[in-house]
């Protein structure tokens, strides 16, 4: 082959350049203009939000005492909880330690907060440690409300075919083990889904499509039925969603049950009871169940002067933030991130992501003097999985409208680039929010 | 823009997990670059886009069973096109890896 035309010096130079920008770029944002401030700020858990929020403020203010409060030490990637109950990852790879994942610089108490003060402007402890602060982020997430359930086990999850993904890695693991041996032989399985706001309200259904997944791969779904049983007149909050699913659902073979709460299990009989809003009681037997739990405010929130007081969302003692600065709407000096916020939707790590930078900032303005200037649209998003090597990448705002973040993306087109953004690139992405780059 | 960023913020995540074995790999590129930086310039431009495209070809094959999935999820033209852009990126990056090997057997 003859010698072709040589690689242009000068090309070759501005790509080095251009590689090197792209590396410094990636390096955490560099503080501009930080506001000097001797504030003391408590973040209420360390999630995604609590670590995410309390990592910008940390870049965002000089001199300020920013304080976490959790007495969590394992950090958990919860969106991959369905991978792995799924038989798609391992457990590892939703399993990090919280002290590599706390900012430079912030106290970290590990503790829990059982009790918050907003009037003394002070949380405390579960050790009884009165912590005072001028500015509280609020970022507990949700209590799952297993006790609704009558004859509910936790740690009976991945036994007589009982199980969800709810609870913790372990549970997703023997949800997978319990998936894995239903799915030999096939049989009869029931999916639920509470009447309670959810975080990650897609995961009961990724799960039912995985399971018609799993139950086709290993050549026993005639032998199987799949109902999904829904305590309220829908499976998805979204209609154009909702819709989509229930008409892949049809396609698939698995009927739907509504207005169907799940009242009590029996796990050794294998029967599960489900009520109706006017009170009739109907007995189902399974082989395999998935139980999805209600969801409600943490005690030391729902119990608190945090709560909603009135409306929707005061059942749940959700955090009463306004919708559009995520500042609480009575104590001004206080904000929600994340699963505790009592707002129309948005209880994912999607919803973080956007969320996160908009409540460090109004924290910022707030400590400014300034008025909170942005507005959050609720932002959500939910990589909904439909089989093995499929997913849709659904977006969504509180209106329930689609709001698809690239315009190229078709949200309820089901495609293997969004399986493989679930598969291999939301959990750096999430990483990337924790560490507040993104 | 913020999709740009997302996405290079992505790629330095998932470079952190491999950050010991792709710091000793371009230890070694650097200093082979540095050794045979004079053949650089005569390397055939057409052999690095073979060895480019062999790689495009083979990675393409096989990256959705490497991630769990199949030629028959792929549902619009966003799969394609991002299939051959992850297969593109690998062959350009193994023919830049390779190039300053193929130097050294030019000089």
């Amino acid at each position: 082959m003859p010698p072709m035309p040589e690689l242009n010096r000068r090309r070759w130079l501005l790509g080095a350049a251009g590689a090197t920008a792209a590396a410094a770029m990636a390096a955490p944002v560099a503080q501009a203009a930080r506001l000097k401030t001797q504030a003391r700020i408590v973040v209420a858990g360390s999630g995604l939000g609590g670590l995410a929020v309390a990592t910008r403020l940390s870049k965002l203010l000089d001199g300020a005492r920013i304080t976490i409060v959790d007495k969590k030490q394992e950090h958990n990637y919860q969106p991959g909880y369905t991978l792995v109950a799924t038989g798609v990852w391992p457990v590892s790879k939703v399993r990090d330690r919280n002290a590599d994942l706390q900012p430079a610089g912030v106290q970290w108490i590990q503790e829990m907060v059982a009790e918050f003060d907003p009037v003394g402007n002070a949380v405390v402890t579960t050790a009884g440690q009165r912590v005072p602060y001028d500015y509280l982020v609020v970022a507990t997430g949700t209590h799952q409300d297993w006790g609704l359930i009558e004859g509910m086990d936790v740690a009976a999850i991945g036994q007589n075919g009982l199980t969800s993904v709810y609870p913790s890695p372990e549970a997703a693991v023997a949800t997978w083990q319990a998936m894995d041996a239903f799915r030999q032989k096939g049989g009869n399985a029931v999916m639920t889904l509470p009447a309670t706001p959810l975080k990650c309200a897609g995961a009961p259904l990724k799960i039912t499509f995985m399971l018609r997944d799993r139950l086709a791969q290993a050549g026993t779904l005639d032998k199987s039925s799949i109902t999904f049983y829904s305590a309220v007149g829908n499976v998805f909050g979204v209609k154009p969603v909702n819709d989509n699913v229930v008409g892949r659902w049809q396609d698939l073979g698995i009927g739907i049950e509504y207005t169907q709460k799940l009242k009590a299990v029996d796990i050794g009989a294998r029967k599960a009871t489900f009520v109706t809003p006017e009170g009739a009681s109907t007995e189902v037997p399974y082989d395999f169940i998935h139980v999805v739990p209600p969801m409600r405010a943490p005690d030391a929130v729902k119990h608190s002067d945090l709560a909603w007081k009135e409306g929707g969302f005061a059942a749940g003692g959700w955090l009463e933030v306004d919708k559009d600065t995520l500042q609480h709407r009575r104590y001004k000096n206080v904000f929600g991130i994340g699963d505790i916020n009592g707002t129309p939707r948005g209880k994912t790590a999607a919803t973080v992501k956007k969320a996160a930078p908009l409540v460090a900032q109004h924290v910022v303005d707030v400590i400014a003097g300034r008025e909170p200037g942005q507005k959050f649209d609720g932002y959500t998003s939910c990589p909904l999985i439909v089989r093995e090597g499929s997913a849709m990448l659904i977006e969504f705002d509180y209106e329930g409208k689609l709001v698809p973040s690239m315009p190229m993306i078709e949200p309820l087109q089901d495609s293997y680039f969004a399986w493989l953004m679930k598969y291999a690139m939301l959990k750096p992405a999430y990483m990337a929010v924790l560490k507040g780059r993104v | 823009m913020y999709e740009i960023w997302l996405a290079l913020n992505i790629v330095y995540e998932i470079a952190l997990g491999l950050w010991p074995a792709l710091l000793i790999l371009l230890g070694v590129w650097l200093a082979v670059l540095v050794a045979n930086r004079q053949g650089l310039w005569a390397v055939p431009l057409m052999r690095l886009l073979a060895i480019a495209v062999v790689v495009a070809v083979a990675v393409g094959a096989a990256l959705p069973s490497l991630t769990l999935s199949s030629f028959g999820n792929f549902g619009y033209w966003v799969d394609w096109a991002n299939w051959l852009a992850m297969a593109a990126g690998a062959g350009v990056a193994v023919a830049v890896g390779l190039w300053p090997l193929m130097a050294r057997r030019q000089g």
